[in-house]
């Protein structure tokens, strides 16, 4: 046993590099998100290299709520994601279970969002693919973290 | 063993405050940036569903003619304002056929162009489409269904103007009116008054349909919601009519039967 897991076993704090982990992939949902956003209120064209359908998706009636981009709502999740996976990075337990909370509630939403996608729109969005995996990277790595503090 | 203490401080309140400042930043930057950024938020969908009700008010948009179909006294109006370049106008395109089909003079209906300004192509294909109408409705019609189910081979095609030629080819255009109706005002303006109702009506995202005036909500832009929405509207507007009938009838049944 290092001694970083025994630690992480007495407190619940994950291991560092679990909570870094967390912090990168927050950043590139973030970084998606923002551009979505901007996006959204410039009303561009999105450069959609590897399928077709981003603007079916963006500029269907569920790319907003009560007028809001859902892009905005997802910028706003993935800096709270952020924030947390900080938190714990500097040891904060509490942290570490309200991101794996927060991340579990973004991919059951995310799923819906893929189901729209893949069902009711018949289109893809590539930049909303980008922040499903990260969704779902979130996670893995909140999983991850839980198996490796049990197992040590 | 050493124990780790926890590592607080404001180390991470200053990263956390640090990101939020640059995504802050980087949002403005690419707004700034960006060509229609000062242009505000035109094309948005901030109103989509919330213009329920169209205004009285709004300008007439193109003189009505061969972009309607049915009856021009028909008690149901179903208007349509639509982008040739948006994906689920594509996918709108034979539901409204079905609609217009099994409705047939029951209902007016009226197909508006709303070419999204995020779309490069969706106005010249509108003013394809209204030269196109210059030689008749069925040129019309026959137009859009060329422009719709074939949106995913001319959208991202460089050359897709020659695509649209040999559309025009196809359905048996005259091609020397066409090109010279492509290049008219005529056509131009007919989708610029179109352009005009729309943004008077609130439309800001496509398709957008409004049955009697009222906006459907997207979710219910499917055959059976649709019908359901205009089996109440032929209804609503029938019943009155009946009552009339029946209010002028009624002196002459009592009449007979004395």
């Amino acid at each position: 046993m290092t001694e970083t897991s025994e630690i992480n076993e007495l407190t619940g704090v994950p291991s560092v590099k679990f909570a870094i982990a967390g912090t990168i992939a927050a950043l590139l949902g973030l970084a998606d998100s923002v551009y979505l956003t901007v996006h959204h209120f410039t009303a561009e064209p999105v450069p959609c290299s590897l399928i077709t359908g981003c603007e079916s998706v963006l500029t269907s009636p569920y790319a907003e709520i009560a007028g809001i981009p859902l892009a905005g709502f997802g910028a706003a999740a993935y800096f709270a994601a952020f924030s947390l996976a900080v938190l714990a990075a500097y040891g904060n337990r509490v942290a570490w279970m309200l991101f794996g909370l927060q991340a579990v509630g973004m991919a059951i939403f995310t799923l819906w969002l893929l189901y729209l996608q893949a069902f009711v729109l018949k289109a893809f969005c590539q930049f909303c693919l980008i922040s499903a995996a990260t969704t779902f990277a979130l996670v893995i790595i909140f999983i991850i973290s839980k198996l490796v503090a049990r197992r040590s | 063993m050493k124990k780790q203490e926890p590592k607080s401080g404001g180390m991470p309140l200053v990263i956390i405050g640090g990101v939020a400042v640059i995504a802050v930043i980087a949002g403005i930057w690419l707004y700034s940036s960006s060509s229609s950024g000062s242009s505000g938020t035109a094309n948005s969908l901030a109103n989509a569903n919330t213009a329920t009700r169209a205004p009285v008010n709004a300008p007439p948009g193109a003189p009505i003619g061969v972009n309607m179909m049915g009856s021009p006294t028909a008690t149901v109006t179903v208007e349509e304002f639509a982008d040739y370049q948006c994906g689920s106008c594509a996918q709108a395109h034979p539901i409204l056929k079905e609609i217009k089909s099994v409705y047939g003079s029951r209902i007016q209906f009226i197909y508006r162009h709303f070419p999204l300004q995020m779309h490069d192509k969706s106005y010249n294909a509108a003013i394809v489409n209204e030269a196109a109408g210059l030689q008749g409705a069925t040129k019309y019609w026959q137009m859009q269904d060329q422009l719709y189910s074939n949106q995913h081979l001319w959208a991202n095609d460089p050359n897709y103007r020659e695509t649209w030629m040999g559309y025009a080819q196809k359905i048996g255009l005259d091609m020397e009116k066409f090109k010279a109706d492509v290049n008219s005002m005529q056509a131009r303006s007919r989708v610029d008054a179109d352009l005009q109702r729309g943004q008077a009506m609130g439309v800001s995202s496509t398709p957008t349909i409004f049955i009697n005036g009222r906006a459907v909500p997207y979710p219910q832009v499917n055959v059976q919601s649709l019908r359901q929405i205009i089996d109440a509207e032929l209804q609503a507007t029938a019943k009155p009519a009946e009552q009339n009938q029946n209010a002028a009838t009624a002196p002459a049944a009592n009449t007979a039967s004395e």
